[in-house]
């Protein structure tokens, strides 16, 4: 259908319409007007990927010189191929419509398999690929250097964007790092010998470039060198390689020193934690090393490889990274925290020394970007609560809006069972995680689940050792063969061939027969990529809240820096973490609007109101004050309720006219005013 | 590093892994046993390149591989004397030359390659530039002090930071409770329906509500002192630079009226409608005389004691008419 949105005339490639797609694409309409960024909430399943699609090409068309292209940013390969299928069909309807062949071009970058020629993206409209083509440093000057000011950017299931950032910033360094450092740096001395024997002249041609100052062609771009160091002037950019790193054999005796400093810290017998300041000061005092050779040196080093025509890069990949790290702790001094130690919390009696370097702050990595391109959306099914993105990443948005699911019939039901039949609190507090209560009683609420919920059940847990400990116990009560005795129960694993197989049989098991039970992890795989359509899931229980690892040191590290950088507390941001987990692992049962299913809470800390606010409105909206802190029984009786209900027949008709329109209905007077209540501002 | 063994009592380093390794100028490693024997027998040369050594020399390996040791001490060495900064150059191409010719003779000394001529060399350089060297020394110490003292500053912010965010967090929970605490007091002995009571409770609650949302809005990092000085800015404790200037000389202004001048404020009562009598005593003007002359100082109010505490004279608004007066009368036309 065509739709006008605010004077801008949409195709949208289906004849009905939800009215909060309508209104999605009303929102992003303002923020693109304003030129500014957007942090947009909009529950899963219901057609994000069409409408910003269909609203951003239209808006292309229609502004040519406003908006140049659209980077649609998308988290694994198989969300990429999803929004290649939609484009495939916008394009045909735009070809059936207007009769003309449309001139856009549209590129996926998925994998090394296919990768693209760099020319082609200076012609292409729409580019699609991964986040880290855009957030990583390292990577971003190689791929998205060309990339134009007036495009918009898109990050779609963003909710875990800020861990994204910190990763693409942090680095691991173990021993085993180090000795495959030496021997490639053994390599390099080698090879610089051996081509001074043969060849001098190359290296001699480097050397004069170096002393020049003079940049490779593809290097010295404004572009890509802002998207790769963000927070550094322009004169410091442009400035020559230091001459202490200019011969070749200067720089390799270099890294040599630097690589034998980092051995020696990994010696410790203690837990050492430091900023990067006082890191390099040490460097200084031990190895007699600069700040500025080291900023040089991943630029070096590329140099050198590309000299010595070393082929097979991948070989090189410890001395990459080592290179890596040196540039990151020379150039930011604030937001970095140097974490050594010398074995790991969970085996304390295994001798393993590693060198976290993690950064604390991800708007250091995502700063280049909303600076960059005039108009940033951030979008996914959980951001609540949305005002905490603006302060973390540290932009300020033109628009924070969250929506809502209009509903012909409530398809989901959330309920938060706080207590058994017992009466017991039940809760995966650490300090009643050994209660033998307490697992019983999530042991008698997953056996009545199975007992009345058809199909396939999914459950999470707050990580793999409680699992295990909840599932031996329930062995040893005997909880397990009366569960057994109405599905059959599926177990996720730390092993992806485990996990996928277990997935596999866990869907065949789905189709035919009783059904089965899914027991996974909130963190894991399962809860992260996995969608449970229909039959497949028709309950999700969360047992627990799943809090990240506390005692982690990072962790505490980065807590800390939020507080004293943000004035978020430590206790609202690992809520808020635990609830956007707990919310992603709700939210994969229900994709689309005659999908239906159950999302049971079981923990009693849900029903407080600090948990409760963080989940997203379109699940809130649907939990009364009769659903909180129930019992098990109470929870059997709506559930039952609840699914007799949904297994009547519901057709397309319906839906008509309340959650599903058609183009006439959409113009209609009311329809408008209801959907302007559907998007609340934040 | 624990898989090392000393050259000479290879045996040792496994057996007896709390056995320190030593390393000297030649880049030679042996452990501290060794190193006492060969000294006890009088001969100081290593075992592996008998280079003639000194007990002192021996230093505490810190790093797997000897020769990194070795570089490390050459280079710090060296670096005592080569201690030029990047403003004494005065351009970067230069600069790098400089830092590429002290890496030429850092690896000179440890490969052992020339070693005479650049010590020579170094030699020649240090005595040419003996005070650059001295003052650059103790430009290094103090930026190493001033580093030190921030980071300790920044400790101790970050700590009273973190002990006020606690005892504010502390305080708000107090505060809450003793507004439930006092609601079931009031509960118990206030002669009011409880509906009143409840709502003022609600209003109280939403006040604290308020309050604590402002104070966590308020609270900025505090990264300015007070005068204007960002923390974390070095401050130069050199004495601020004496600018000499020209001393500024008060010049009247005059203006050009090509008339007769005006009156002094002194002369004001010697002078009137009848001519200057100023250089006439006041003896010889005969009463008659000064009946006839008015002086202009007659045409003005006299002051009142008041006024004369105050500072104001009549003279003063007689020279001030008449200035007006005289000034409209022969404009200079520039």
């Amino acid at each position: 259908m065509k739709l006008n949105i605010d004077g801008l005339l949409v195709y949208f490639p289906y004849d009905y319409i939800y009215p909060e797609q309508y209104s999605y694409m009303l929102e992003l309409k303002r923020t693109l007007d304003a030129k500014g960024h957007g942090v947009l909430e909009m529950p899963s399943g219901t057609g994000k990927t069409i409408s910003l699609l269909s609203l951003i090409v239209a808006y292309q068309r229609t502004y040519p010189l406003e908006v140049t292209k659209l980077i649609y940013c998308s988290r694994t390969v198989p969300e990429i191929e999803k929004v290649i299928e939609e484009l495939r069909k916008l394009m045909e309807f735009y070809t059936k419509e207007t009769g003309e062949k449309n001139n856009f071009l549209a590129l996926a970058l998925s994998s090394r398999k296919n990768l693209c020629i760099h020319p082609e993206i200076l012609h292409a409209n729409i580019v699609v690929y991964s986040y880290h083509y855009l957030l990583d440093p390292k990577i971003a000057d190689l791929v998205s250097k060309e990339l134009a000011k007036k495009s918009v950017v898109v990050f779609d299931e963003a909710h875990n964007i800020d861990n994204v950032c910190i990763d693409s910033m942090s680095v691991n360094i173990t021993r085993r790092t180090l000795d495959r450092c030496q021997t490639n740096v053994e390599t390099l001395q080698n090879t610089i010998q051996r081509i001074k024997e043969t060849d001098a002249a190359k290296l001699r041609e480097e050397y004069r470039r170096l002393v020049e100052g003079l940049k490779e062609a593809n290097v010295a771009r404004e572009t890509d060198i802002y998207l790769s160091n963000p927070v550094l002037p322009d004169e410091i950019l442009q400035e020559a390689v230091p001459g202490s790193i200019r011969t070749a054999e200067h720089f390799v005796g270099f890294l040599k020193r630097f690589l034998e400093y980092l051995k020696a810290r990994l010696r410790i017998h203690h837990v050492v934690q430091e900023s990067s300041p006082q890191f390099l000061k040490d460097i200084y005092e031990k190895v007699c090393i600069d700040r500025k050779p080291l900023r040089f040196c991943a630029e070096r080093l590329r140099s050198l490889l590309r000299t010595l025509e070393i082929a097979d890069i991948a070989d090189f990949s410890a001395v990459t990274l080592i290179s890596n790290f040196a540039t990151l702790v020379s150039t930011y001094s604030k937001g970095f925290t140097i974490i050594i130690e010398p074995f790991e919390d969970k085996t304390p009696t295994i001798v393993n020394p590693v060198l976290h370097f993690s950064c604390m702050d991800p708007s250091i990595a995502i700063k280049p970007v909303f600076e960059r391109f005039q108009s940033v959306i951030i979008t996914s099914g959980t951001l609540s609560p949305l005002d905490i993105y603006p302060r973390i990443l540290d932009f300020r948005p033109v628009t924070m809006a969250s929506f809502t699911m209009t509903l012909a019939r409530t398809c989901l039901c959330p309920l938060i069972v706080g207590r058994g039949n017992d009466q017991v609190a039940m809760s995966s507090k650490f300090e009643t995680r050994e209660d033998f209560a307490v697992i019983r009683n999530y042991g008698n609420l997953l056996l009545e689940m199975s007992a009345i919920v058809p199909d396939g059940i999914v459950a999470f847990f707050t990580s793999y050792v409680y699992m295990e400990n909840i599932v031996a116990s329930w062995y040893e009560q005997g909880i397990l063969e009366n569960i057994q005795r109405n599905k059959l129960i599926f177990i996720e694993t730390q092993d992806a061939a485990e996990t996928s197989m277990a997935l596999e049989k866990y869907q065949e098991a789905c189709e035919n027969g009783r059904g089965a039970i899914l027991l996974s992890v909130a963190r894991g795989k399962v809860s992260e990529g996995i969608d449970f359509v229909h039959h497949f899931g028709r309950a999700v229980i969360m047992f627990g809240v799943p809090y990240v690892y506390t005692q982690s040191r990072i962790l505490k590290a980065r807590l800390e820096y939020l507080r004293d950088q943000f004035q978020i507390r430590e206790n609202d941001f690992l809520t808020f973490d635990a609830m956007r987990h707990a919310a992603q692992c709700v939210g994969r049962a229900i994709r689309g609007k005659t999908d239906y299913g159950l999302m049971i809470f079981a923990d009693k800390r849900y029903a407080r109101a600090d948990k409760r606010g963080k989940l997203p409105r379109w699940i809130q909206e649907h939990i009364t004050d009769g659903s909180l802190n129930l019992t098990i029984d109470e929870t059997v009786q709506l559930s039952k309720h609840f699914l007799r209900q949904m297994a009547q027949p519901f057709r397309r008709e319906d839906q008509l006219g309340l959650s599903l329109l058609t183009l006439e209905q959409l113009q209609s007077e009311e329809m408008l005013q209801k959907i302007s209540q559907i998007a609340q501002q934040v | 590093m624990d898989d090392q063994g000393c050259p000479r009592c290879k045996t040792t380093k496994y057996r007896n892994p709390s056995l320190k390794l030593m390393v000297n100028v030649c880049g030679h490693t042996l452990c501290e046993n060794c190193v006492e024997m060969l000294f006890v027998r009088g001969s100081g040369n290593c075992v592996q390149c008998d280079t003639p050594l000194r007990k002192s020399n021996f230093r505490l390996q810190l790093f797997e591989d000897p020769a990194i040791d070795k570089e490390v001490e050459i280079r710090k060495k060296v670096l005592k004397i080569y201690n030029k900064r990047d403003f004494d150059f005065p351009s970067l191409r230069e600069y790098n030359d400089y830092l590429e010719q002290v890496e030429e003779i850092v690896y000179n000394l440890t490969n052992n390659v020339d070693v005479e001529s650049t010590k020579q060399m170094m030699e020649h350089y240090q005595r040419e530039n003996r005070d650059i060297i001295q003052r650059n020394k103790a430009k290094l110490t103090r930026e190493q002090e001033e580093l030190e003292e921030l980071l300790l500053l920044e400790q101790q912010d970050s700590q009273q930071r973190r002990l006020e965010t606690l005892q504010e967090e502390k305080r708000q929970l107090q505060a809450k409770r003793k507004s439930k605490q006092a609601l079931l007091d009031e509960l118990e002995n206030s002669q009011l329906p409880a509906s009143i009571l409840l709502a003022q409770h609600k209003d109280r609650a939403a006040q604290l509500e308020t309050q604590i949302e402002k104070q966590k809005q308020s609270v900025k990092p505090a990264t300015i002192f007070s005068t204007g000085i960002l923390k974390g800015q070095t401050v130069s404790l050199a004495p601020v630079a004496h600018i000499e200037e020209v001393l500024y000389k008060y010049q009247p202004l005059h203006i050009e009226t090509f008339g007769p001048p005006v009156p002094g404020l002194e002369q004001l009562d010697r002078i009137g409608c009848r001519g200057d009598f100023s250089a006439v005593s006041r003896e010889t003007l005969t009463p008659i005389i000064q009946e006839v002359i008015t002086w202009y100082l007659n045409h003005v109010r006299t002051a009142t004691p008041q006024d004369l505490a105050g500072g104001y004279t009549s003279g003063l608004a007689c020279h001030r008419a008449l200035q007006d007066a005289f000034s409209g009368l022969f404009p200079s036309l520039i």
